[in-house]
């Protein structure tokens, strides 16, 4: 109990520290469906999706540029010795971290999918697909941000961004070529090819075993992502 | 006494990821802190004082060797329970003084009632009871330094780990500090002290290491350490100070003559023969500066190593 405790004490932490960016997303969210709003919902509707899928791939880089700089910041601050010098383990650490830039993204999918209800929905996009989209889109964030936080446990957020997109990026490569089991290993092409791919006239398409996927395969990061951070020297700074 | 802290024959080398060179920080390091004591940690910029204390607190890794605290494993995430730790550089999160000490209390289990008064306690011993709705980041640095030893200290640790603890503060918040770490240790705390400023390592330290080239090369009792064997002051009454060579008057009248242990018998029958009187024959003390600038191999230094346990 206590250790959830430390591990949502240090999510919590996590997002009133990037509380600003988290609140221009959010705002930015909010701000275009407003503008959906006042535009002819009716003749621009796939103006409308273009955008609306837009910022679900906003919500993607978002996520890997929360999860690749998140260690990082925290050691050039310094202050990461004054959390861990607690009694606090790195393992523990770094799951309130991803547990926080879990929280951001489904922070940040909730308000899509909410703005999307009333901009979306309203010019007949199918209302349970919709938040279905949301869901991929939050299991590709985390999935994305848990790639990036294994490698900002060991790089700087610039070099974990590069890793990240080539981990997350040649897989699609190959699923995208020849499919089959491929579409499962670090599934983010196929989450977001469903999520792309969303239509009004043909909603329904499901990412299949995509989403419990990512889950699972996150949780597998997380654990390599733990070994590797509780072998490094977090007092000297990442080069 | 038990060793609360314990650094077994202990290397740690740094090397950058894409570089082939290592830098040494500590070179067969072996220290033992006891329990109940002040413990002064001496050495200059670059000794490999913050990197012991760092594999300590389990941020870095040796590369050989071990250590242990209350008998665990050094990274021991729940005996870290028992330790406060203030580092160098104090970097907190910008938010009202006391709910930044409450958080760091709650991340070492401290809840509800406890952890309340636990934190009103810490604010009122380093005197920032009154500040405590301020956010730290428009806190000076010596106010900085305060709220950190604030967070060190809520969960009443048994050891404290304190590097650089006063070096920005104020004489006043200083001798304050210093007045703490006393009280600590009545209290039968045990407190590993890192400090660039001898004067109050001298006063308030049981035992003190000096470090340099990540060795220790000297640690001891400080009076052991500042009481020279090979130097002695021999005040004598009834002679000249112009028939003893190098001899001196002093204000009362009597001579003040410094001698080498080689010396010294020399001297002493000389004043005999004179018809003189030795009033006194004691070893000479050295300030701790001498002493480190003597170890440290800093330029300008006269005086010879003198007891404690000479570590090479």
């Amino acid at each position: 109990m206590k250790r959830a405790r430390r591990i949502g004490m240090i999510a919590v932490n996590f997002i009133r520290e990037q509380r600003w960016p988290i609140l221009v997303l959010q705002l930015s969210v909010l701000g275009l469906a407003a503008l959906g709003l006042l535009s002819d919902a009716r003749s621009d509707r796939d103006d409308i999706l273009l955008t609306f899928k837009q910022l679900g791939m906003y919500g993607i880089a978002f996520s890997i540029f929360f999860g690749g700089s998140a260690i990082y910041n925290e050691r050039r601050s310094r202050r990461i010795l004054a959390v861990l010098g607690k009694a606090v383990t790195r393992r523990d650490y770094l799951t309130g971290l991803l547990l926080g830039v879990a929280l951001s993204s489904g922070l940040f999918c909730f308000m899509l999918g909410f703005t999307g209800t009333w901009t979306l929905c309203a010019i007949g996009f199918n209302f349970v697909y919709l938040w279905y989209l949301m869901l991929c889109v939050v299991a590709a964030c985390v999935l994305s941000a848990s790639v990036a936080l294994f490698f900002s446990t060991h790089l700087n957020p610039w070099m974990s961004a590069m890793f990240t997109g080539l981990t997350l990026g040649v897989p699609g490569v190959l699923a995208y070529q020849f499919g089959g089991f491929w579409q499962y290993i670090l599934p983010l092409f196929s989450l977001m090819r469903v999520f792309l791919k969303a239509s009004y006239e043909h909603p329904g398409t499901s990412a299949g075993w995509a989403i419990p996927a990512a889950l699972i395969e996150t949780v597998i990061l997380w654990l390599a992502a733990g070994w590797v951070f509780a072998r490094i020297d977090v007092a000297v700074a990442v080069d | 006494m038990p060793a609360v802290l314990e650094f077994q024959d202990i290397l740690k080398d740094y090397r950058a990821l894409f570089r082939r060179r290592t830098v040494r920080a500590l070179d067969h390091f072996t220290l033992q802190v006891e329990e109940g004591e002040i413990f002064g940690f001496l050495g200059p910029n670059g000794a490999g004082k913050t990197t012991a204390i760092h594999l300590a607190m389990g941020f870095v890794r040796p590369t050989r060797g071990r250590g242990m605290m209350f008998g665990k494993r050094f990274g021991h995430a729940a005996t870290r329970r028992r330790v406060g730790f203030l580092a160098e550089n104090v970097a907190l999160y910008h938010r009202p003084a006391e709910t930044l000490v409450r958080f760091y209390g709650a991340l070492n289990g401290l809840t509800g009632e406890t952890l309340t008064r636990r934190t009103r306690e810490a604010l009122d011993a380093v005197n920032l009871l009154h500040e405590s709705n301020r956010n730290v980041g428009k806190f000076s640095r010596g106010m900085l330094q305060r709220i950190g030893l604030a967070q060190a200290i809520v969960h009443d640790p048994d050891l404290l780990i304190l590097d650089e603890p006063t070096s920005a503060l104020d004489p006043l918040a200083r001798y304050a500090v210093r007045e703490m770490l006393l009280d600590w240790r009545r209290r039968g705390k045990t407190i590993f002290l890192s400090s660039h400023l001898l004067s109050e390592v001298e006063l308030v330290c049981d035992r003190i290491a000096v470090l340099n080239q990540g060795r220790v090369v000297r640690l001891g009792r400080p009076t052991d350490l500042l009481e020279s064997k090979e130097h002695f002051e021999i005040i004598a009454s009834g002679v000249s100070a112009a028939n003893i060579p190098g001899a001196e008057t002093s204000t009362d009248g009597r001579v003040l003559v410094h001698a080498t242990a080689a010396e010294q018998r020399g001297v002493l029958e000389k004043i005999w023969s004179l018809g003189g009187e030795v009033v006194s024959v004691s070893p000479h003390k050295r300030s701790l500066e001498d002493l480190f600038l003597e170890l440290t191999g800093a330029p300008g230094s006269s005086t010879q190593a003198g007891s404690g346990e000479a570590v090479r």
